[in-house]
């Protein structure tokens, strides 16, 4: 009862935060499969990449009190993993989705065994002793009234993620080397053709994904939360890969998939206090990802027959 | 011959080498990699009731591997078989508790008829999803085991629980027995080899199945010869889930005797993992299913006996599957023959 009485207590001021604070892990882990997507490789292991960065972060503040450390260690991490998967990929011919398929097995293997053998403890690790990512505190916003609970008290890697979104769109679309990494994706015979190495750009892009993967893992465990839980990833690997396909590999629409995804989070999550069932909360981000990105994709599709048919000969198409 | 003699080699030092490097892992944690491996083996074979375990283990594996393996023909990547598994034991569970009216045998086809339609239909929205929009079904199937899960888990402990602290369904009336007490291996092994060897003959000895084969190696070519390759990607997409309801079905009758929260945890993927192994080979997947289901039954008696932690076994299984997806050992074989 009281769901539209309450309507106001839903919707209000702070679900902008909340919104945004549950995105900001898939927009991390989103822009990591656009920067593959764009040299056209499915990066169907950022889930894998991202798990490994969340564990190596956690381990590595914890050792050495350093958040910044465990950061860097993070998406060294994420790089590695990410290489295994490039090497496989471009030189070993493997099947993307097998091999990340693969990579993801092996990264919830793996951190539940180092987990059990580096921390002794099986299920998640919590410690006083991890340092989180610091929270940005504006002492001058303390008395603004709205500015306040919008603005105070953000992840440093939640700001981050905005300026990141705008280097990545500048970089895709802006530098020389961003034309590379599309002209490999859309034409790599083309590419080829005017010199450019297209096995390493496809190298540095899974590289380069792979350090944005392990900054998705580190920020998770170190931002979102302070602590490792096993497959705490929980499919935002996935729910990324979807958001790029929703904004076609371009980070800003790719972000704006994401917030989309946040959204049903936060709303959900406030919805469980007036009588929806747990498991109906959690479900409902994976429910609106889908359907989001089946709308999303018929829609494309009819864009792109709509632009075939205005044309005359089929040669015209090429 | 020789192809399938190739494949066959390049599986066995797959083996060997992912088994060495999960001896690196064993060796990192101090413990002897050998009496590990050893009390894996004797864990999974050696008892009765590691064997019944075993067998239990590789039921549900051999119908998720195969349900990956059809989806892999019409060119699908499935990883949607975890949650048809799910839906599959949901609806048997309750058509198991709610019709009772139907005689004992006629229930049991219920069960099996209900799980088969219930998952086929989960599986049809990612398979039109992808034949007729091209989403990505790796993408949708994914989501929609979590989906899944929680629509099994919101069940259990709401309109269908028994009321019990751990979630779970009322007990359903008609079981499929036991064979190997006290382990849960059942009659459910027998019902899941005849219909994998039924699979097998549709896929290569049938009209249907060559339509499936074609779409999945030549969209095109299917298209050109007169073959909707739409429709046979959703029909061989329902195959692959009505494969997984099954598994989901003999789960809950013949395991459990009720749905049980979470009972589906990793079947899907273990499937999928011993089909991606043997790279779609149908003939191989049951062999590399069973080999998965010894790795696993065997892992827990491996972590009580010497402290390997049994999480080496799934680095073990995931090594496997990178280094079964790369190309490298016909490549090695090329080099030599040109050395000569």
């Amino acid at each position: 009862m009281g769901l539209f009485e309450n309507l106001d207590k839903i919707f209000n001021v702070s679900l902008i935060y909340a919104t945004f604070r549950a995105s900001t892990p898939i927009i991390y882990a989103a822009l990591c499969a656009a920067l593959t997507q764009q040299a056209n490789i499915l990066n169907i292991g950022t889930e894998g990449i991202m798990l490994v960065g969340a564990f190596t972060a956690v381990a590595v503040s914890y050792i050495t009190g350093s958040w910044f450390f465990g950061i860097i260690a993070a998406m060294m991490g994420g790089a590695l993993i990410a290489m295994i998967m490039a090497v496989g990929h471009i030189k070993y011919n493997s099947d993307i989705c097998a091999i990340g398929m693969g990579i993801n097995m092996l990264a919830i293997a793996l951190t539940k065994f180092l987990l059990s053998v580096m921390f002794g403890t099986t299920g998640s690790f919590a410690n006083p002793d991890i340092i989180p990512i610091p929270r940005i505190h504006f002492a001058f916003l303390e008395n603004v009234p709205v500015l306040n609970d919008l603005l105070n008290d953000w992840c440093f890697t939640e700001w981050f993620v905005i300026l990141f979104v705008i280097i990545l769109q500048f970089l895709f679309y802006k530098t020389v080397w961003g034309l590379r990494l599309r002209a490999v994706g859309q034409f790599p015979m083309a590419a080829q053709t005017t010199g450019i190495h297209v096995n390493a750009v496809k190298y540095q892009a899974m590289l380069i994904s792979g350090l944005v993967g392990g900054l998705a893992g580190a920020h998770l465990s170190l931002g979102y939360s302070t602590q490792f839980v096993e497959n705490m990833t929980n499919n935002r690997g996935f729910m990324g890969v979807a958001a790029m396909y929703f904004g076609g590999a371009n980070p800003v629409l790719t972000s704006v998939g994401c917030l989309l995804f946040g959204f049903s989070d936060s709303v959900g999550a406030r919805l469980q206090a007036y009588g929806l069932p747990a498991q109906f909360v959690l479900m409902m981000p994976y429910v609106v990802t889908v359907v989001i990105l089946a709308i999303s994709m018929i829609i494309k599709l009819r864009a792109e027959k709509k632009r075939e048919s205005s044309l005359i000969t089929n040669e015209a198409r090429g | 011959m020789n192809q399938s003699l190739k494949s066959f080699i390049k599986i066995l030092i797959t083996i060997v080498l992912s088994l060495l490097i999960g001896t690196i892992f064993i060796l990192v944690t101090g413990e002897n990699p050998i009496s590990a491996y050893g009390a894996l083996l004797k864990g999974a074979l050696g008892t009765k009731l590691g064997l019944g375990t075993t067998i239990a283990n590789f039921t549900p594996l051999l119908l998720t591997s195969v349900a990956f393996v059809v989806a892999a023909k019409v060119g699908a990547f499935n990883v949607g078989v975890e949650g048809e598994v799910i839906l599959g034991g949901l609806a048997a569970a309750y058509i198991g508790i709610n019709w009772v009216f139907l005689p004992a045998p006629l229930l049991l086809l219920a069960c099996f008829a209900g799980a088969m339609a219930v998952a086929a239909a989960w599986a049809f929205i990612p398979a039109f999803l992808k034949a007729y929009y091209n989403v990505s079904e790796v993408c949708v199937t994914i989501l929609m085991n979590s989906v899944a899960l929680y629509i099994g888990s919101y069940l259990v402990s709401g309109p269908m629980s028994a009321g019990t602290a751990v979630p779970q369904s009322d007990p359903v009336q008609v079981t499929i027995p036991k064979i190997m007490n006290p382990s849960s291996a059942n009659a459910g092994l027998f019902i899941a080899i005849l219909i994998v060897v039924a699979v097998i003959f549709m896929l290569y000895k049938t009209k249907w199945g060559y339509k499936i084969r074609t779409v999945g190696t030549n969209p095109a070519h299917a298209e050109y010869a007169g073959i909707g390759s739409k429709r046979v990607f959703i029909n061989a997409m329902l195959l692959s889930g009505m494969l997984g309801g099954i598994a989901g079905c003999i789960e809950v009758l013949g395991v459990h005797g009720f749905y049980l929260d979470g009972f589906a945890k990793d079947l899907g993927t273990n499937g999928m993992l011993a089909a991606l192994i043997v790279k779609s080979n149908i003939v191989a997947t049951p062999f590399m299913a069973f080999f998965i289901a010894v790795l696993k039954s065997g892992a827990l008696a491996m972590q009580q006996a010497s402290g390997v932690p049994k999480s080496v076994v799934d680095i073990i299984t995931a090594i496997f599957i990178v280094i079964a997806t790369m190309e490298f050992v016909i490549e090695l074989k090329k080099k030599h023959k040109k050395g000569e």
